[in-house]
Formats: structure tokens, C-alpha cells, sequence
């Protein structure tokens, strides 16, 4: 009577581990495939008109640096020459110096457009998401400065640790292909 | 027998584990501020200290509020007006209220769109700034016609009748028209012209406000500017005053003061929106003293300009005077009409 060989020879290690390496990879590139192709179908943002800008957003980040930045919409904006969101309340001059700046990162450019209009846009790597800016545009100006959560660099995380601690509840779920909840015009 | 010395059950060991994992939890919650009711931490560099930028020397009150507010009835108020006989004429939602002093309704004229402003004329006729035309109407609240609408961009935000002309402000223009009482337009004016040294009306916000003052020029905030400036009906500038500051004697903000109105005697009596002030300024446009401040005219005093963009909208409170010197402040924010009387000296 014959007897099984049942030892396991090189070649038959080769050929099996050869197989479940192939079928590793293949499960591997499906699995990574199915990752990329899946559609993260909610992002968080923040309702610009529930947002009191408390500062909550630029230290309840779990990122060292907010991913909530502050966004300017110029529809809005009154263009004006003696902007509350730009200049501290009680600037010692009406020009760009740092001391006259209300933001304290300075992230808020101004440009001369024509007289007596300026504009004025944000340096998102200096900002800090604070909110100083959007206080003092909502009270004095015409609330063209404004939070938003920018999808650049959220991660996204399940329980958005600045929604929790948003005194106002102003962050909310959106559509990731509607990601930003922007002022409008008519609004007001 | 011996024991074994230098060795801890293992019970023993879990149970510490346990308790000082409980430990760690319960001041995990305790310390985690998971609410954000502790602030964010920020130092003072990044707060706009609000309570600090509304407050003035309270010896510089000259008026005190007289009687309990009269409601004006509307979910938004938009313009007051003094009329004969004590008749208050307030613009609001889609109708013009007519109120008697102690405010009793008298008269409700429907409109088919928002009024942004009113105005009254000696006879009794009622004109009516809509976004885009005037609509004149008699004493009864008849329509008698509507005035040719401006374009879609206009805005019309003041109106003033002087003796043989109406006189509106368009903020979507930046220009006040002058028309005759048939609404004929006369002319344009203040629109930018360097040859008649005219720099033009700056309007950010929809607050553009005119009166005709006792000296018999036009007076127009020009409010990108923070001043008030003088016109000849013909529209030549005369003369302009008022200087950009958050300090009691200027106009804070990008766009003040939203409304005005002038006292017999030619002083000015000006309402700021966003930190809600009325002031009042001699016939030279020096300050002289405040008739309310924050904290006289909205519930939660300065804080309450920061909470959101359509609050500082709705701060735009108008002001109208009678005869006598009384001010009558159009509170937007709570839909009613408050009379404020000077206090007397001594």
C-alpha cells in the first residue's frame, strides 16, 4: 500500500506561498480600490449665520493648526476703506500698519482697488480661524467675513471635536459634494 | 511554615488598575472641556472687547426715555415718520401704520411690497419709498400714483418732502434725486464730479439717510465716509462734518450714521447701527451729548451688536423729532416706537 508523502518539499512551499502572496495582492489592490473608491458622502462645516465667532474653532481643533479658516465672499463686501474687519477699533492711522490691524496673525490683506475702495482677501496659511475679523465685519460692516471648515485640511473626523464645543451649534453635516455653506447676498 | 515576603496578590494589583483607570476617566470628563463653555483659551489679543468699546462718561446721557414703548405692530420696522395732529406714520413689513400718540392704531395702509421709507407732506400726503419707485398716497391711504421705478439696482432708503419738492435717497445708486411733487426728477445729486469738487456717496450697507434741514440746505449722510454733508437744492457740497472713530464723539463702524433727523434749532440728532448710539451734534456738527447709548437702547447692552450680521442690520434704528424737541427713537429690534425728552439741568 502506498504511503502519502505528506513532508513538505521547497517546491511545494514555493508554489503555495507563491499562490497566497498572488491572492494577498490581488485581495490588497481590491481593498485598495474600494477605499479610494468610496464616497465620503458627509463633511462638517459651519452655518455662517449661527457662527458667533466665539474662538472656540482656532484652539477645539484636533489639528495643531484649525482647519477652520475664516472666508471672505466679495458679493457681499462693501469694499470699504475703513473695514472693521481689517482695522482695529481704534486704529492709530487709516493705512495697513501692523498696529492698526485688528487681526492679531495679520492674515487679512488689503488691496487699493480704486478710490476709496479696497480690497480685502485672506492669507489662509496665516489664519488662524479666531473670528476676531467676522466680529467685528458682522457688528460694523456687512458680515462679508465669515468661518468656514476648509476640506483641505479636515480630516474629516467622525465626532468633529470643535461641533462639540460649539457653543452656538453652528457646525452641522453637509453633502461632500455641497462642502461649504456660503453667505449669500439676499440673504439679509 | 514560612511566608513569602516582597510579593502582592494579584487580585490586589488588578483592583489598583481598575481604580486608577476610573480615576483617570473621571478626570478625563471633569478637566475636558467637551462643551466649550470655558472659552477658547485665547489671550485678550484676540477678543474685540465689545462691553470696552461702548462705553462713555454716562454724565454725557442729556435725555432720559419718557412712558412705556409704543408697538408698532410690525415683525419689522423699517421707517418712521411725524406727521400732523401727533400721528406717527411707520413703515414696516408690507403696510405704513399710522399710529396716534398714545399709539393707538388709527390706519393701515397695505402695500404690495416692503416699504424702506416714509414721509409726509404739509397737506397730509403720504410718500412711500418702495425698493424701487415712490408711491404717493392721500390722508385716507388712497393711492393717488406711483412714481416711475428707478432700475433693478435701486434701493431707496430716505425720503424727505420739502415745500415744493420730495427729495429721495437711492443707496443702490449712491445718488439722491430731487423731484417736484409730481414726480417729475428735477435733478441728480451728489454723484461724483471732481469739477464741482463732489467725491460722491459711498453706500456699503442699505442705510443712506436725507433731511432737509431749518437753514434750507439738504443734508445727506454720506456714510463710507462717516460724515454728513451739506447740498444746496441746486447740488452744490457746501460743507460736510463728522470723523470716523468708535469714541463717543464719531461714527464708529464702515457706514454711519444710518439715520438722522434735525432739531428745530439745527442741531443734528444721529442713530448709529452696530453699536447702537443717538447722539446729538450741534448746527456745526460739534457733539454735544448722547440721548441713549447700548445699554439705554438694546437688551444686553454692547454685547448685543456681536451676536450676528442680521442683528447689526437690524440695529439701523431711525430717529424722527416734533416740534418740541422730543426724540422719537424707531427701535427695529423690538418693533416699537420710544420718546426720549431732555433731562432738565440743574
Amino acid at each position: 500500500m502506498p504511503q502519502r508523502n505528506d513532508d513538505v518539499t521547497r517546491r511545494r512551499l514555493l508554489r503555495d506561498g507563491l499562490w497566497g502572496a498572488c491572492l494577498a495582492g490581488i485581495g490588497g489592490v481590491a481593498g485598495f480600490a474600494a477605499h479610494k473608491g468610496q464616497k465620503v458622502d458627509w463633511l462638517w462645516q459651519i452655518d455662517p449665520y449661527k457662527c458667533i465667532a466665539c474662538g472656540n474653532c482656532a484652539t477645539h481643533c484636533v489639528l495643531e493648526e484649525s482647519a477652520v479658516k475664516c472666508t471672505h465672499v466679495y458679493g457681499i463686501c462693501g469694499y470699504c476703506e475703513i473695514c472693521f474687519g481689517f482695522f482695529d477699533p481704534e486704529p492709530l492711522a487709516i493705512n495697513e500698519g501692523a498696529e492698526n490691524q485688528m487681526c492679531p496673525t495679520g492674515a487679512i490683506e488689503r488691496k487699493f482697488v480704486e478710490e476709496p475702495y479696497y480690497e480685502y482677501s485672506i492669507s489662509k496659511s496665516l489664519c488662524n480661524g479666531c473670528g476676531k475679523c467676522v466680529k467685528g465685519c458682522n457688528a460694523f460692516g456687512n458680515g462679508s467675513l465669515f468661518l468656514q471648515v476648509q476640506h483641505d485640511r479636515c480630516v474629516n473626523c467622525n465626532q468633529c471635536a470643535i461641533a462639540a464645543a460649539c457653543p452656538s451649534q453652528a457646525f452641522r453635516r453637509v453633502p461632500a459634494d455641497q462642502p461649504y455653506l456660503l453667505k449669500s447676498v439676499d440673504h439679509v | 511554615m514560612t511566608q513569602r515576603q516582597g510579593k502582592m496578590d494579584s487580585g490586589v494589583i488588578i483592583t489598583v488598575l481598575i481604580c486608577t483607570a476610573l480615576l483617570v476617566a473621571i478626570g478625563a470628563v471633569l478637566l475636558v472641556d467637551a462643551t466649550g463653555r470655558r472659552g477658547s483659551g485665547l489671550s485678550r489679543v484676540y477678543e474685540l472687547d465689545a462691553v470696552r468699546l461702548a462705553s462713555f462718561d454716562p454724565n454725557l446721557i442729556l435725555y432720559h426715555e419718557v412712558g412705556p414703548p409704543i408697538a408698532t405692530g410690525f415683525e419689522r420696522s423699517r421707517a418712521l415718520a411725524l406727521g400732523a395732529n401727533g400721528r406717527f406714520y411707520i413703515a414696516g413689513d408690507k403696510a405704513v401704520h399710522v399710529l396716534r400718540d398714545k399709539g393707538t392704531l388709527e390706519q393701515v395702509i397695505r402695500l404690495a411690497s416692503e416699504p424702506h421709507c416714509v414721509a409726509v407732506s404739509a397737506e397730509g400726503r403720504l410718500y412711500v419709498g418702495l425698493r424701487d419707485h415712490v408711491a404717493v398716497f392721500d390722508e385716507a391711504g388712497q393711492r393717488i400714483v406711483s412714481w416711475e421705478p428707478l432700475g433693478e439696482r435701486s434701493f431707496l432708503s430716505s425720503i424727505v418732502v420739502a415745500r415744493d419738492d420730495v427729495f429721495v435717497a437711492d443707496a443702490g445708486h449712491a445718488v439722491v434725486l430731487r423731484y417736484d411733487k409730481t414726480g417729475q426728477l428735477i435733478r441728480r445729486i451728489g454723484e461724483k464730479d471732481p469739477d464741482r469738487d463732489i467725491p460722491g456717496f459711498i453706500v456699503p450697507s442699505p442705510y443712506f439717510d436725507l433731511a432737509v434741514a431749518p437753514d434750507g440746505l439738504l443734508r445727506v449722510v454720506n456714510p463710507g465716509r462717516t460724515r454728513i454733508e451739506a447740498y444746496t437744492f441746486r447740488g452744490d457740497l457746501e460743507f460736510f462734518w463728522g470723523q470716523n472713530s468708535i469714541r463717543i464723539e464719531g461714527f464708529c463702524g464702515c457706514c454711519n450714521p444710518a439715520n438722522f433727523a434735525m432739531l428745530p434749532d439745527g442741531r443734528y440728532v444721529t442713530a448709529e447701527k452696530g453699536l447702537i448710539r443717538v447722539k446729538i451734534y450741534d448746527a456745526d456738527g460739534v457733539f454735544e451729548g448722547v440721548v441713549a447709548g447700548p445699554d439705554e437702547l438694546v437688551v444686553g447692552g454692547a454685547a448685543r451688536v456681536f451676536l450676528s450680521v442680521e442683528d447689526a442690520e437690524a440695529s439701523g434704528f431711525d430717529v424722527a423729532v416734533d416740534p418740541d424737541g422730543r426724540i422719537f427713537v424707531l427701535d427695529t429690534i423690538e418693533n416699537t416706537v420710544r420718546l426720549f425728552v431732555e433731562r432738565e439741568k440743574g
